[in-house]
């Protein structure tokens, strides 16, 4: 009987094609803004690690002034970065299955090819528990060894895209780059790897793309480079006086993240934070109430907030925008069904309830809706390109099954908004009424 | 097959109530080939849509092959007319998208019925009405005889026990009408009970039996052609019994 539903909407779509066309038009405006922003909202809220999102621990210690709050609108909040004595510091433990302080740093890449001129790229200065922890994939080779952090051995891991810029795709590993004044060994090149949102720095914006170039951390001594990202400072910064003094000092600019996998292993981490800081308090240090927090991966997104009120307020106009769409087909549908009352008729004196009549409506609000989402979701692929080139984000924006699911769930939830009058009211008809009509 | 006591049908607007049937009564037994004449507004179609479940009463009863249909759900009513109903219109009332084919398969699609069933009912149908070589015409493309006849397949595809027309010859002329007749004998030889609704006093008589109706009254009967009189009330309504 579905096939027969089917195959009777088809044909009263194609009975009026001009008539159809609009509708379809419709649904498919409607869904394609719609899709777009839900995809927009969708990469802001996603868990970007579900394999691992509640064993990976965001780290935060209260090293701020001791006479005012880190924020003063919410005094309980510790800072959302570290000093970098204080990540040296706790990095000391064995206590975590993986742990990496890290932040991004603008580098000169000097490129092997002589005639391609040197540019500034993005690096993220990081230890080698960063790609297990977070689950990097490679194409090839792989991160470097614990061993590399120490040193720091002259090892760097790059994006594929950046493998293909420097040294033209394929296996770059052992190849050499020269980054700032020193030449670094590609000990992995990365598989393509977009976290969305960008979990683990949000202050650089979590809707970036992660950086090209990964480098062992304490590259910072050897380049005395700073941090590209935010960096605060609650003591006189005028008085920091010279680099060794900057990584000595109060200033908070590095990310700490943990990978906790037991909850021992969690109780006895927060005892280590704690005496860490009850050991610094003691050398006149952290003057503020003991307030270390570890939020796993969505508590730390949530807090962060990282989906922007605009991404939200832009969702909700899209879908308010699509019920319109829907609503506006209200009237032309009724129309188009009551000029048909006495086919219905004749269906209902051979058999057909008014049930269904009404699913048989049903139908061809759902065939125009499903054909609307499916032009929708194209128009929607080109929105979000357009989304992308305004924001410069590197194409972080696009469809993907779940928001294609989406996308039809919306155009039929359109079609059956658009259909349900009209096809209660052409189903209540009294078949008599229409007969001699015909 | 049809059993009607005291029907009573009312049409209602803002201002005036239309009383289509006024106490109704008449029997129609299985088989019988029953024509129903009266000039227009006399209730006739009002009748046939209300036989044929297509219309509701206010008041009475009626028995449709011994079952009480006024206590019937809308899907059981369907079922009904489905299974047990065949409707021919004066305009034929073919669905102008659909071929010959498919239009004489509407009501086996409502019944469920498999796919080689169908077909070969449908085909069995159009030979019976002599259009077995037309079955992928649209009805645009055929002429009103034809299209009369594609209506008549339609009826009488599922086999049912009652066939209601109304007019069924309205719009033929004489040659083609008498074609729809002689399919309608067909099939009532068939043991179908055929009920049909004419203008034309030629055609009526060809019915074994004529009822005649005026201002939603039975005003007469004839049985095999011999008069019968009318059997009158104390309250003023009429009723006839073979």
């Amino acid at each position: 009987m579905f096939a027969y539903m089917i195959r009777t909407a088809l044909l009263s779509l194609r009975r009026n094609p001009v008539l159809s066309a609009l509708l379809v038009a419709a649904i498919a405006l409607g869904v394609a803004v719609s899709t777009a922003f839900l995809t927009v909202h969708y990469v802001y809220s996603g868990n970007p690690i579900p394999s691992k999102s509640n064993r990976l621990f965001y780290v935060q210690m209260d090293s701020w002034n001791p006479d005012r709050p880190y924020a003063r609108s919410r005094p309980e909040l510790p800072p959302e970065q570290m000093t970098y004595r204080d990540m040296q510091g706790i990095m000391a433990s064995d206590i975590p299955t993986y742990q990496s302080g890290m932040f991004v740093a603008s580098l000169t890449i000097h490129p092997p090819e002589a005639e391609q001129r040197p540019f500034r790229e993005r690096v993220r200065m990081c230890f080698a528990d960063f790609f297990p922890m977070f689950e990097v994939p490679f194409l090839y080779g792989g991160g470097w060894d614990r061993g590399a952090d120490r040193g720091p051995e002259p090892v760097v891991v790059i994006d594929a895209a950046t493998n293909d810029r420097l040294f033209g795709g394929g296996d770059s590993v052992g190849k050499i780059l020269r980054i700032e004044d020193r030449q670094f060994t590609v000990a992995g090149v990365l598989a393509p790897w977009r976290p969305s949102p960008r979990f683990y720095d949000t202050h650089t914006g979590a809707s970036q793309v992660p950086e090209g170039i990964y480098m062992p951390f304490e590259f910072v001594r050897i380049f005395e480079v700073e941090t590209a990202g935010n960096l605060l400072i609650w003591t006189d910064y005028d008085e920091v006086d010279g680099f060794e003094a900057f990584l000595a000092s109060e200033a908070v600019w590095i990310q700490m993240w943990v990978q906790l996998d037991t909850n021992e292993q969690r109780q006895a981490y927060i005892g280590f934070l704690d005496a860490y800081v009850m050991e610094q308090k003691k050398l006149g240090r952290f003057g503020r109430p003991l307030n270390n927090r570890l939020l796993d991966v969505m508590g730390w997104l949530k807090d962060q907030e990282v989906v922007p009120e605009e991404a939200t307020g832009m969702l909700v106009i899209s879908l308010l925008f699509l019920l319109v769409c829907a609503v506006n087909l209200i009237g032309i549908l009724l129309g188009k069904f009551l000029s048909r009352a006495p086919e219905v008729g004749v269906r209902r004196a051979l058999g057909a309830s008014r049930t269904t009549v009404f699913l048989q409506h049903i139908v061809e609000c759902e065939l125009v809706g499903v054909i609307g989402g499916i032009l929708g979701l194209g128009l929607s692929a080109l929105v979000l390109r357009l989304i992308n080139q305004l924001l410069t984000n590197n194409g972080q924006f696009g469809l993907d099954l779940p928001m294609v699911a989406a996308g039809i769930g919306l155009s039929l939830v359109a079609g059956l908004v658009a259909g349900l009058y009209p096809a209660w009211r052409i189903c209540r008809l009294a078949p008599a009424i229409h007969l001699k009509l015909q | 097959m049809i059993e009607m006591d005291g029907i009573r049908k009312i049409y209602r607007t803002q201002h005036v109530e239309t009383h289509a049937l006024t106490d109704f009564t008449v029997t129609i037994d299985d088989g019988e080939f029953v024509s129903v004449m009266g000039p227009s507004g006399s209730g006739k179609t009002t009748l046939l849509n209300i036989a044929g479940l297509l219309d509701t009463f206010e008041h009475g009863r009626y028995l449709l092959d011994g079952e009480d249909v006024s206590r019937l759900s809308d899907r059981q009513m369907s079922t009904f007319r489905n299974q047990k109903i065949g409707f021919i219109f004066q305009s034929y009332n073919l669905i102008p998208d659909l071929n010959v084919f498919d239009n004489v398969d509407v009501p086996l699609r409502y019944r469920g019925m498999g796919g080689s069933d169908r077909r070969a009912a449908i085909n069995k149908a159009l030979e019976v009405v002599g259009l077995s070589a037309r079955t992928k015409h649209y009805p645009a493309q055929l002429s009103g005889g034809q299209q009369q006849r594609v209506a008549v397949a339609r009826a009488l595809v599922g086999s049912p026990s009652l066939i209601l027309a109304d007019e069924p010859t309205g719009n033929l002329d004489s040659a083609m009408a008498n074609d729809v007749m002689d399919l309608l004998e067909t099939i009532n030889g068939m043991d179908t009970t055929v009920v049909m609704v004419t203008h034309e006093h030629e055609l009526a008589a060809r019915a074994q039996r004529r009822l005649h109706l005026l201002d939603g009254r039975l005003i007469d009967l004839e049985a095999d052609d011999r008069p019968t009189p009318l059997v009158a009330r104390p309250d003023g309504s009429s009723s006839a019994r073979v």
